[in-house]
């Protein structure tokens, strides 16, 4: 679909003196898509989220030696409000976690969100009680970077897979791309059923219960309604 | 698993050996770490007061003392001329599990005699109460604040004393008591929603754009604290 099928009467145009010589077209076609998309994908501007040793490795790849400024991403936003992709690099203990999720809220639209490493994406060695086991309970992630930490490589090839994503949207099918439900903005990314799937133990050598000395705990996990409310 | 590693663990549980445990007067041979000046002058001064001593970790002299008195005998060895210990390097605390006491560790060093002296203060899990030595020790404010916070242990005539590293309204108790499972005491889910209803604005010192004075900052931090803890009772 070319610009000439969406404006009547738009599409090459025969003049004199265009930058082919006499009688080339001024102007190229494309598609509004193409254009908006490469205009996007070259110019993702980062927001660093650095908790720990995975920061390292960001920074890395912002410096000479790797540079992201290739791909148009060398202005790190240090404030949400100009950024694109919120790239979490490190652990996320619980106490920061509301810090995470109003950082991601206060981006606009359209963003994107890089889990960096072993303990963004899933806790990693941090099966303990202070920690998120993963970022996706918080915020929406695209792209998930094993490693721990990644090398700058792994995050350039992240980053890249968040341009093959932008590449192939489409401004038709935006807002049922990056739709966001109000009412979850400042709520638990994950459904209820994926937070309480993170309570069983699982390849923990200690297999220790949460109960302990007959202390009164709260194991119930909370319902559905309390999550969503 | 192995017989020896679980034997190793079972260890861990029941707390120290014998020979470690607080009150025991038997210390093993040539660990008595009364030829260290400032044990010997401790229990010269305090004798009643002194449960045990030993040299730990090679030359690093260890007195155990009574609660009752460890503020009287920690302030005597900062002022007292022959002592000056300026220095509170740190203060933390040990639980041993299975009951036995918790011990708050006091870790001095004194810039003018180069003294090091680590002094240790049983506390039985009924009466987790002790003094504040801030008064001594500006340095020993945060250290106080964390040992009550992951151990539950009070200080008494602390000025500040609330949670430091977990959050303000952390309800699952103290982290590093043995008697803590690893995960926690509430489901993930459960952790989760408490995490995100946190306020997030407390993070934040709002008062220092507009305000002059530090004493009129933390006024007004104080104020913004406990306007904000009525509004979450409210929701």
């Amino acid at each position: 679909m070319g610009l000439s099928d969406v404006l009547p009467g738009a599409g090459p145009t025969k003049t004199t003196g265009g930058i082919f010589g006499s009688g080339s077209p001024t102007f190229l076609t494309s598609k509004v898509d193409a254009i908006i998309n490469w205009g996007r994908l070259n110019s993702l501007w980062p927001m660093p989220f650095g908790t720990a040793c995975c920061a390292i490795e960001m920074m890395a790849s912002a410096a000479s030696n790797y540079d992201l400024a290739r791909f148009g991403m060398e202005r790190m936003s240090f404030s949400p409000r100009q950024a694109d992709v919120l790239i979490c690099a490190g652990r996320v203990p619980y106490k920061l976690a509301p810090v995470l999720r109003r950082v991601w809220d206060q981006m606009p639209q359209p963003k994107w969100c890089i889990s960096m490493g072993a303990c963004a994406s899933s806790g990693g060695v941090f099966d303990v009680y202070s920690m998120v086991q993963g970022i996706d309970t918080i915020v929406p992630v695209d792209v998930y970077i094993p490693g721990c930490p990644p090398r700058p490589e792994g995050l350039i090839y992240g980053l890249m897979m968040i341009q093959e994503k932008i590449r192939q949207e489409s401004l038709t099918r935006h807002f049922e791309h990056r739709a966001e439900d109000p009412a979850l903005v400042a709520r638990p990314k994950a459904g209820p059923e994926e937070l309480v799937g993170l309570t069983g133990p699982f390849g923990n050598s200690t297999q220790q219960e949460r109960l302990s000395d007959g202390v009164a705990v709260k194991v119930e996990s909370a319902s559905t309604d309390d999550l969503l409310s | 698993m192995t017989d020896d590693t679980k034997s190793a663990l079972d260890a861990v549980d029941e707390g120290p050996l014998p020979s470690e445990a607080p009150g025991d007067a038997t210390a093993a041979p040539g660990e008595d770490a009364s030829d260290h000046a400032s044990v010997a002058a401790i229990i010269a001064g305090f004798g009643d007061s002194v449960l045990r001593h030993r040299w730990a970790a090679g030359r690093q002299a260890v007195v155990w003392v009574t609660p009752d008195k460890c503020h009287d005998i920690l302030a005597w060895l900062k002022d007292d001329d022959g002592q000056r210990y300026d220095m509170m390097s740190d203060v933390t605390a040990v639980d041993y599990g299975g009951g036995r006491p918790i011990e708050v560790v006091y870790q001095m060093f004194s810039t003018a005699h180069k003294h090091e002296l680590r002094v240790r203060c049983p506390l039985p899990l009924d009466a987790l109460e002790i003094e504040s030595v801030c008064d001594l020790w500006k340095a020993a404010d945060w250290l106080e604040r964390e040992v009550f916070d992951l151990f539950g242990v009070t200080f008494t005539g602390h000025p500040d004393l609330r949670r430091i590293l977990m959050p303000d309204d952390y309800a699952e108790g103290h982290p590093l008591r043995k008697d803590f499972p690893l995960r926690g005491r509430f489901s993930r889910a459960e952790q989760t929603l408490q995490a995100l209803n946190q306020n997030v604005d407390r993070f934040y010192l709002t008062g220092d754009m507009d305000h002059g004075a530090p004493q009129e900052v933390a006024e007004a931090e104080v104020g913004l604290i406990e306007a904000e803890s009525s509004d979450g009772e409210g929701e």
